[in-house]
C-alpha cells in the first residue's frame, strides 16, 4: 500500500478552499492600511549624521527607574523590530517594568558613510550617545541592552568603557562565530571580503537579504507564503504578516569599512575567541568587562546558535553573570507572545535588582 | 465601484461560477459522468488565476501571485503523486513519480507530455535558491536584468575564447585590449562558478528525492498516510530543507559559494574600472576619485569630532579653574552641554530617520 491517499474530490475541495482564502485575502490586503511600525511614543533627543537617539515616553502610572537603559540594535535590519506592534513590543515590556528606555536608530547609510569604521560606531556614535544620556540624567553610568550585532558592539564598548556601563544585557548575541552548524560563518570563510568591499563600497542590503533567505530557502521563500494563505481571512493577522515582511526586507546597506572589519575579524578570524580585535586605539579583551551581565539567547536560533552566545561566560571578567535561555527563535524572542510574558519582564526585573 | 461591492458581488460571483464549472469538469474526470481520465489539477489553478486576475487590483496582484506560485507548487506535488496519475497500480505510479523526480534532477527526464511538463514545473521549486540569487544579482546590476550570463552557452565557446584571450594585445591600444580580454576572462570565470553552483543544487535535488522516498517508507511502516496536497507539500519542504541544511554546511559548498561571490565581484570590479576609464575620458568624476574624497572627508570629520570633544573638555577645565574649583584628575566633564538648547540644529539625514516634528528639538553634533 502506498502512503498517499489523496482523492480527486478531496483535492478539488482543497483547491476550492485555497482559492476562496486567496479571494477573501485580497480584500483584506486592499483594506490593510499603511503598515505602521514602531508603535510606542518616543522623542528624538540627539542626532548625529544619520543616527537618531530616541527616548521613549514613560507610560502613565509608571515611575521610571533612576538609571536609564540604552538599546543598541544591529546595523542589519531596522530597530523597530523591538517595538513592532502594540501587543508585541520589547520596548513596551521594558517600559512597563519601569525602565527609562533610549534607543539608537542608525538610519540608512549611503555612499558618504562608506568609510565609517567600527571605531566610528563604537568610540564615536555609541560613546557620544552614552555621554549624552549620562549628562541628561546626571549619572556616571547607564545600563546598556545590546541586540544581536548590537550586542557584540555593546560587549566591546563595555570592555573599552567599563566606567560608563552599570549593567549590560545582551540578546541573541554571538561571541563564538565558528560554532558547529553556523552556516553564515561557514559561507564567509571562502569569501574574499576585501574584494567584495573594494568592489561594492557599501554592502547592499539585498545581498544580506539573499544570504539570510539562503539559510532556509524553501521555507522562507516558498512555504511561508502558503502559510500566509491560511491567515489571509483574518485582517489583523494579514497586517501582522505584512509588518514582519516589511521588516525582513527593510535592510539598510552596510557601511563598507565596518562590514569589512566585522566579517573578517569575527566571522573569519573569530576574534573574540582568538583575540586580535583592535578598535581604534583599543585591543578588545572581554576580561575588562566586569559589570553585571545578563545573556539572553534563543534555543532555536538559526542565526546565532545558543553555543555561540554561551561562549560569553568564559570570556568576560564579570562575576555577576546570568544566562536566560528562551525556547524560541532569533525573531520570536522579540515578537512571540511567550517572549512578551517571559523575556522582557525577566530583563526588567534583572535590571531593577541591580539599578 | 466601491471595494465592498466589488468583493461582495463581482469577485465572489466570478469565483463561484468558475468553481461550478471546474467541479463539473472534475466529476467527468473522476469517471462519474464519463469523459477524460486526465486530472489537470495544477493547470486548473493556473486557469482560475488567469480568469480572476484581471479583476484583481494592481497593487495586490504581485503579492497574490507569490502565493499563487506556491499554491501551484503544492498542487503540482499532489498531481504527481495522485495514485491514478501514472496509470497502473498505485505502487508503480508512486515509484515512477519518485524516479521521474530523480531523472528531472539528473537531466534524464525526456518527453513533452502533460505529466513530464508537470514534473519539470514541480522541480522548479528547487530553483528557489537560484531564483533568489538572480533577483539579488539583478538588483545589484541595474544595467543587466536578471543574471545575464546564466544561460550563456559555455562549453562550445570555451576553446575559442581561451585562444582569443591568450593573444597578446599589440600597439597603441594594447592596454585597452588587455582590459577587454580580462573582462571576458572574468565573465567566463563567473559563468563557470555559476554553473558549478547550479550543478550542486541538482545533486541536492536528487538527495531530497531519496529523503522523500525514505520518509514515505517510514510512513508505510507506521501505517500512516498523507491525505492532502498541503501535507505532501509540507513533507517535501521538510525533506528539502533537511538535505539542504546538511549539504550547505560542508566545505564543498562553502568553496562553491565563495567562488560564486568572488568571481562575480571580480567581474563587477573590472566593469567598474572600465566605466571609470570612460568617465575619465569625458572629464567626469570617476568612482575612484569620489572614493578618495570620501576617505579624506571622513578622516577630516573624525578629527573634527575629536577636536570638538577636546575643546569642550578644555573649556570645562578652564571654567573650573576660573571659578576656583579645579576639576579632579580624571573627572568627566559635560561635552554635550545637555540641556543647553543652543546646540540644536536641523533634522537628521536619511529616509525616515527622524520625525518631522519632534516634540523637543534634539541635540545635534
Amino acid at each position: 500500500m502506498i502512503p498517499i491517499d489523496i482523492r480527486p474530490d478531496k483535492l478539488t475541495q482543497e483547491m476550492l478552499d485555497y482559492t476562496r482564502k486567496l479571494g477573501k485575502g485580497m480584500e483584506n490586503l486592499l483594506n490593510a492600511e499603511k503598515i505602521d511600525t514602531g508603535v510606542s511614543p518616543k522623542q528624538a533627543v540627539y542626532t548625529e549624521d544619520k543616527l537618531v537617539l530616541y527616548r521613549y515616553d514613560t507610560p502613565a502610572g509608571v515611575t521610571p527607574r533612576p538609571v536609564p537603559v540604552l538599546v543598541v540594535y544591529a546595523l542589519v535590519n531596522r530597530p523597530y523590530m523591538t517595538d513592532i506592534q502594540e501587543d508585541r513590543s520589547t520596548i513596551k515590556g521594558l517600559l512597563a517594568t519601569g525602565q527609562d528606555v533610549y534607543l539608537i536608530d542608525w538610519g540608512y547609510p549611503d555612499g558618504a558613510d562608506r568609510c565609517l569604521t567600527l571605531d566610528d560606531y563604537l568610540n564615536g556614535y555609541i560613546d557620544r550617545c552614552v555621554d549624552y544620556i549620562c549628562e541628561a540624567h546626571g549619572l556616571e553610568q547607564i545600563n546598556i541592552l545590546g541586540i544581536c550585532q548590537g550586542g557584540v558592539f555593546s560587549l566591546m564598548y563595555t570592555s573599552m568603557h567599563q566606567d560608563k556601563v552599570k549593567n549590560l544585557v545582551t540578546m541573541v548575541t554571538p561571541v563564538d562565530f565558528q560554532t558547529p552548524g553556523n552556516l553564515l560563518s561557514s559561507w564567509v570563510q571562502a569569501m574574499d571580503i576585501d574584494l567584495a568591499v573594494d568592489t561594492m563600497g557599501n554592502v547592499p542590503g539585498e545581498l544580506l537579504n539573499w544570504t539570510f533567505l539562503s539559510l532556509k530557502p524553501f521555507a522562507l521563500a516558498g512555504q511561508k507564503y502558503v502559510n500566509m494563505v491560511d491567515v489571509l481571512e483574518d485582517a489583523d493577522k494579514v497586517k501582522n504578516f505584512l509588518r514582519m515582511e516589511k521588516w525582513i526586507f527593510d535592510s539598510p546597506d552596510q557601511a563598507g569599512e565596518t562590514f569589512r572589519q566585522f566579517a573578517k575579524d569575527f566571522y573569519q578570524k573569530n576574534g573574540l575567541i582568538n583575540g586580535g580585535v583592535v578598535i581604534g586605539e583599543h585591543t578588545i579583551d572581554l576580561k575588562n568587562l566586569t559589570c553585571p551581565l545578563l545573556n539572553v539567547y534563543a534555543l532555536q536560533d538559526h542565526l546565532v546558535p545558543p553555543a555561540a552566545s554561551q561562549a560569553m561566560k568564559a570570556l568576560v571578567g564579570s562575576t555577576d553573570y546570568t544566562e536566560n535561555p528562551f525556547p524560541g527563535g532569533h525573531i520570536g524572542i522579540y515578537v512571540s507572545g511567550k517572549a512578551q510574558k517571559e523575556v522582557t519582564p525577566a530583563i526588567g526585573k534583572w535590571l531593577n535588582d541591580r539599578s | 465601484m466601491n471595494e465592498d461591492s466589488f468583493f461582495s458581488n463581482d469577485w465572489m460571483e466570478t469565483q463561484r461560477k468558475y468553481w461550478e464549472s471546474w467541479i463539473a469538469m472534475n466529476r467527468k474526470a473522476m469517471g462519474l459522468e464519463g469523459g477524460s481520465q486526465t486530472a489537470p489539477w495544477e493547470s486548473a489553478l493556473d486557469h482560475w488565476w488567469t480568469a480572476i486576475s484581471p479583476a484583481a487590483p494592481a497593487g495586490s496582484k504581485q503579492f497574490m501571485e507569490r502565493m499563487m506560485d506556491q499554491g501551484k507548487a503544492f498542487f503540482k506535488m499532489a498531481e504527481t503523486f495522485l495514485p491514478t496519475a501514472g496509470g497502473g497500480d498505485g505502487w508503480s505510479a508512486f515509484s515512477k513519480a519518485l524516479e521521474d523526480m530523480q531523472k528531472g534532477f539528473t537531466g534524464g527526464l525526456t518527453g513533452s507530455g502533460d505529466g513530464q511538463n508537470a514534473m519539470h514545473r514541480m522541480l522548479a521549486f528547487w530553483e528557489l535558491p537560484l531564483d533568489n540569487w538572480q533577483r539579488m544579482t539583478s538588483s545589484l546590476s541595474p544595467m543587466f536584468p536578471g543574471d545575464l550570463l546564466r544561460n550563456m552557452p559555455h562549453d562550445g565557446m570555451q576553446e575559442h575564447v581561451d585562444r582569443l584571450l591568450s593573444a597578446p594585445g599589440l600597439g597603441y591600444t594594447r592596454e585597452e585590449q588587455g582590459a577587454y580580454q580580462d573582462l571576458i576572462r572574468r565573465s567566463m570565470e563567473y559563468q563557470k562558478a555559476l554553473r558549478e553552483y547550479s550543478a550542486f543544487y541538482s545533486q541536492l535535488g536528487v538527495k531530497a528525492v531519496e529523503r522523500m522516498r525514505a520518509y514515505m517508507q517510514d510512513l508505510i511502516t507506521s501505517g500512516k498516510t498523507i491525505d492532502s496536497a498541503r501535507a505532501i507539500y509540507d513533507d517535501w519542504v521538510s525533506c528539502c530543507e533537511a538535505v539542504y541544511a546538511e549539504e550547505v554546511g560542508t566545505k564543498t559548498y562553502a568553496d562553491l559559494h565563495g567562488k560564486l561571490i568572488n568571481s562575480q565581484m571580480a567581474l563587477k570590479q573590472r566593469m567598474s574600472e572600465m566605466v571609470d576609464g570612460q568617465l575619465g575620458a569625458l572629464n567626469m568624476p570617476t568612482r575612484s576619485e569620489i572614493r578618495t574624497l570620501q576617505d579624506r572627508l571622513q578622516e577630516t570629520r573624525r578629527e573634527n569630532k575629536k577636536l570638538n570633544h577636546s575643546l569642550k573638555v578644555l573649556e570645562a577645565k578652564v571654567e573650573a579653574l576660573i571659578s576656583g574649583k579645579p576639576l579632579p584628575e580624571g573627572a568627566r566633564v559635560k561635552t554635550h552641554g545637555v540641556p543647553r538648547a543652543a546646540l540644536i540644529a536641523g533634522p537628521a539625514e536619511g529616509k525616515g530617520a527622524a520625525p518631522k516634528k519632534p516634540a523637543a528639538k534634539p541635540t545635534t553634533k
